[in-house]
């Protein structure tokens, strides 16, 4: 596959996530995961978790793992066809929704699909983790970052760049 | 009719230029270290004073609702109510290019670091911290949200068949959106009807 046909089928593939990425960027990662390592092969799936925890070490939107997918397969090039490809048709249906807001406010419909997605939204926010999970926990000290970092997401209010500071250091001291 | 994009006069936004905008929506971007939306609130809030906490915590609602990031949502609204389709422009450019450059950067330098055995032992600790930050995420909305039964069937449902049976997204939430949407609606008709005959 050319770079140019991988650049295609990436803003083809990403143009599509944008409008289902209800919750966010993570409710689309195990989407993405599953094609760029699963379908494409373009990557190991410890190749991309490690791509994940960069995106979260850097500061900017969670949409930066799309950039850093993007230019992992195919450069530059890649890293902006791919943030414009996730962000833009969300984008422009916001700004849509923005305008008819006032009037979907009073739509009875509006509460029925919210309650539906929230725990939807959650369901595959969890799918993320635990793809994440399975890429990343090769041994069981990395398991047990993990349940540490659940932990104190979960139950804390420490900011995520330290506790990734934190694991960063464990794994230098080979425990990972 | 559409609702007007212009804010209403004696807003706070309806006074903000492009430069301000721009460079609010780049701080946002460059200062938010695991998650942008902390530094959101802070200036828009309580730098700015472009909205108070009711109408930024309503706003958010409606962004977390829509598809896409929901900052990159937040600066799309809150840039067309400065300056309209431009403004939402701006916003979006001010959170996402500096640090999609920054990222590109980084990436670079972890590239060339690739075979160096602290630098892989490094990343190979943030990984695993990071995929738990995810569960931690997830946890922390099922905790705050506590969904009935019904919504817990699709959310285990999504959890399953995109985590675990890892099928194809847009299938999955083609049925399990309209399905939610229904069972949603039933109970809704249902608790109305209890309400009217308790009435009566």
């Amino acid at each position: 596959m050319s770079s140019a046909d991988i650049v295609a089928e990436i803003a083809v593939r990403f143009t599509a996530l944008s409008l289902v990425a209800i919750g966010g960027i993570n409710a689309i990662l195990p989407e993405i995961h599953r094609v760029v390592v699963d379908v494409e092969g373009w990557m190991t799936s410890a190749q991309f978790v490690e791509l994940f925890a960069l995106a979260q070490l850097a500061p900017g939107p969670n949409a930066m793992i799309v950039a850093l997918v993007g230019w992992k397969v195919a450069g530059v090039v890649g890293a902006l066809v791919a943030t414009a490809a996730v962000c833009g048709p969300s984008s422009v249906a916001c700004y849509i929704a923005w305008q008819w807001a006032d009037r979907l406010r009073e739509a009875p419909l509006r509460g029925v699909i919210q309650r539906a997605l929230a725990p939807i939204a959650i369901g595959l926010i969890m799918a993320s983790g635990y793809t994440l999970a399975r890429g990343a926990d090769r041994s069981l000290g990395a398991l047990a970052l993990t349940l540490l970092a659940t932990a104190a997401l979960a139950f804390t209010r420490i900011n995520p760049v330290w506790v990734l500071l934190a694991a960063a250091a464990v794994g230098i001291g080979g425990l990972a | 009719m559409a609702a007007d994009p212009q804010p209403p006069e004696g807003s706070p936004l309806a006074g903000v230029t492009r430069p301000a905008l721009f460079a609010s929506f780049l701080k946002m971007g460059l200062l938010g270290f695991g998650g942008v939306l902390p530094w959101a609130r802070r200036v828009i809030v309580d730098e700015r004073g472009w909205l108070d906490d009711r109408e930024f915590a309503q706003l958010i609602g409606l962004c977390q609702v829509l598809p896409g990031p929901n900052v990159v949502n937040l600066a799309v609204i809150i840039g067309a109510r400065t300056q309209g389709p431009i403004g939402s422009l701006i916003a979006v450019s001010g959170i996402l290019f500096v640090p999609v450059a920054l990222m590109l950067a980084i990436a670079a330098f972890y590239a060339s670091l690739a075979d160096n055995v602290h630098a892989r032992n490094a990343i190979a600790g943030a990984s695993a911290a990071a995929a738990g930050l995810i569960v931690g995420t997830a946890l922390r909305l099922l905790l705050h949200a506590r969904p009935p039964p019904r919504g817990l069937v699709t959310g285990a449902t999504a959890f399953v068949a995109v985590g675990i049976l890892q099928w194809p997204l847009l299938w999955v939430i083609t049925v399990l959106i309209p399905a939610g949407i229904a069972l949603e609606w039933r109970a809704s008709r249902t608790d109305a009807e209890r309400k009217h005959a308790k009435r009566e």
